[in-house]
């Protein structure tokens, strides 16, 4: 086929001039290898918020006692969060599923045997296990019946399962809180990292009951757990509850509030934090150095259309006809930009991995980036390419021979 | 084969109009061996455009092989080119990243059909010009005469109806051109149609007819009585500088 021999002549002609060629490419190798990286970048940037939001569960609302706009513990000696707000919001607030209220207490003292650790210890109501979607992969859960008669059982994390009974089973195993002796009737699944970073499996929970009154000797709870029933009505239902709550604690601006909520929306935008701003940068720089690169090629294969006068007019004397050079030199550029896609895809590949080992964050390396980085050298390659090519086909032969 | 009819051409540089080229007219038939001279500005390498087809003339009528070149558009004059005409420059035009193999091959990628043996056509056409040792060499490792006779196995590779020089021994010293017109003769021998346009009268007279320009105009048209043997010429030069 002509076409392919004219594209072949197009190689040859960039094989010729290997540092031209280079020069020619280094934009484009630049662009894409940043685009590459923000891709991947982002992707996993997105992987980690879904992690977030899935271990902070994608329909839940939290309630926390004491103010604050930090996604914060409860603070200690916070005494305004109370049972009846939980029943106000089960009962007043529409598209909510499931409430489940609970207090927590930090560092707590816990011993099994010889071993004593800090375990932050949850006293919660039995609708906790479903506001969480979390529940006793070995033995049994918290029930009703646990707190109405206020027993002293309780669930161990698996990483609290460890660290007290090591490879032992726990289960009917007895442990002391503070002071109180408590049963262990099962283990919680396993659960992974907080939004705050805290490990969801160093935990012990017991009933509420018998935390309000045995263990913490408080008459507040310190979390309300909502799970709504529709996850793209949570912000506008987290509003409601807001507003509910200001009503009850008769808290008007300028009055700050004491309580604080979250929802599995402000996760999301916690964890996407800074990185959204970094990707936003990243994408504006690739943007740059493809459009730079760009220029610069043009601007090489124009003045290379004047140094290769005398072959293209030789190519013309020989026979070529406008459409040849102008398809060659299209060639060349296009060439150029594939190639350098290619290396650009493979460099932000090797930066992207480079990262990942780096900072520790998740890179998801995928097919899309290279589709978008085969489009964009496509188009850079077209768009800056054809006017060269077009001033090199209108030259005169018997002018470039000269 | 060849047939000019009152060929003018006029250059125009805004309003001031420069007629170069004025009524020529002439024949020339197949297999002649035709030496057009003038001196520089005489309107020869305008002449040598046109006969290429590479420029059109503003008046009068080209025609190549009962093709009239005049009514024909870009491309067509570009397959017409690449058919019939085999060009020889005086600086050689040679691409300098390709090895002469490739080079005599490049004629062949314009063509219409690429012919299989493209590469054996090549090798043919080394041979005839006696290069069948330098195949695979870049012109820069050439000497003058070698990258003409390169440029020469260019020319010969689509077998055109004519072979047109442009000072082919311009850049050339005196053995290498005369052996490059030795292979001219052989060429016209074979029965090639031969057109050398040059402003030198002792490379004139290799030729069998000589068309002299002046003022854009034909001044003379005379067959050479005896042409020059170059091949003797060649060989005159060689022993010469072998016995220094």
């Amino acid at each position: 086929m002509r076409i392919l021999r004219i594209a072949q002549e197009g190689a040859r002609a960039l094989a010729g001039n290997k540092l031209r060629t280079f020069f020619m490419m280094a934009g484009t190798i630049v662009g894409i290898a940043a685009l590459t990286v923000i891709l991947a970048v982002g992707k996993g940037t997105e992987k980690k918020v879904m992690k977030r939001v899935n271990a902070f569960g994608t329909r839940a609302i939290m309630v926390t006692a004491g103010g604050g706009k930090g996604f914060s513990p409860p603070q200690e000696g916070i005494t305004t969060l109370r049972l009846e707000d939980a029943e106000a919001v089960r009962t007043q607030i529409g598209g909510v599923d499931v409430v489940g209220s609970f207090a927590v207490k930090r560092g707590m003292s816990i011993k099994a045997g010889v071993n004593q650790v800090q375990i932050t210890v949850m006293a919660v109501a039995p609708e906790w296990h479903d506001a969480w979607e979390w529940y006793a992969a070995d033995g049994d859960p918290i029930t009703a019946e646990d707190n109405s008669t206020m027993a002293r059982v309780c669930l161990l994390g698996t990483l609290s399962a460890s660290d007290l009974f090591g490879s032992q089973n726990p289960i009917g195993e007895d442990i002391q809180i503070g002071n109180a002796r408590f049963r262990v009737k099962g283990i919680l699944e396993l659960r992974g990292t907080s939004p705050t970073g805290e490990e969801f499996d160093r935990r012990i929970v017991i009933p509420l009951t018998t935390g309000m009154r045995r263990v913490f000797n408080q008459d507040y709870i310190t979390n309300i757990r909502v799970k709504v029933r529709d996850s793209r009505q949570i912000e506008s239902i987290a509003g409601e509850i807001r507003q509910l709550l200001h009503e009850r604690h008769h808290i008007a601006p300028p009055k700050e509030d004491d309580f604080a909520i979250f929802s599995a929306a402000d996760i999301a935008k916690m964890a996407r934090g800074i990185s959204g701003t970094l990707t936003y940068l990243l994408a504006a720089l690739a943007g740059l150095s493809l459009l730079v690169g760009g220029i610069v090629l043009m601007n090489i294969l124009l003045i290379s259309v004047g140094e290769r006068k005398k072959e293209i007019g030789l190519r013309r004397a020989l026979g070529a006809t406008q459409g040849d050079i102008f398809r060659q030199f299209l060639m060349e550029s296009l060439s150029v930009t594939i190639i350098g896609m290619v290396a650009g895809s493979v460099l932000g590949w090797a930066v992207s991995i480079a990262m990942a080992r780096l900072t520790q964050s998740p890179v998801v390396i995928s097919w899309e980036p290279f589709a978008l980085a085969l489009a964009f050298a496509l188009v850079v390659g077209v768009f800056f390419g054809v006017q060269p090519a077009r001033r090199a086909a209108r030259l005169r032969p018997v002018e470039a021979l000269r | 084969m060849i047939e000019l009819a009152q060929i003018d051409k006029t250059y125009t540089a805004g309003t001031v109009q420069t007629p170069v080229l004025k009524g020529i007219s002439f024949k020339i038939e197949a297999g002649e061996y035709v030496a057009i001279m003038g001196a520089s500005g005489t309107g020869k390498s305008t002449l040598m455009n046109i006969l290429g087809c590479l420029d059109k003339p503003t008046g009068g009528h080209y025609r190549l092989d009962d093709i009239d070149m005049v009514n024909l558009d870009d491309d067509a004059l570009s397959h017409l080119r690449n058919g019939k005409i085999g060009f020889v420059f005086q600086q050689f035009h040679l691409l300098d990243r390709a090895t002469a193999l490739r080079n005599v091959m490049l004629p062949l990628i314009y063509a219409n059909e690429y012919s299989d043996d493209a590469r054996q056509r090549a090798e043919k056409a080394m041979a005839a010009v006696g290069l069948t040792d330098r195949m695979t060499y870049k012109p820069s490792q050439l000497s003058g005469g070698q990258q003409q006779r390169v440029a020469i196995a260019r020319a010969l590779i689509t077998n055109p109806a004519i072979l047109l020089a442009d000072e082919p021994t311009g850049n050339l010293d005196s053995t290498s051109g005369a052996e490059v017109m030795a292979i001219f003769q052989r060429l016209h021998r074979d029965g090639r149609t031969i057109i050398v346009v040059t402003h030198d009268r002792a490379v004139a007279e290799h030729a069998n007819r000589i068309i002299v320009l002046k003022d854009g105009m034909v001044a003379e048209d005379q067959p050479v009585a005896q042409p020059r043997n170059a091949e003797a010429e060649a060989r005159a030069l060689a022993e010469k500088e072998a016995s220094k």
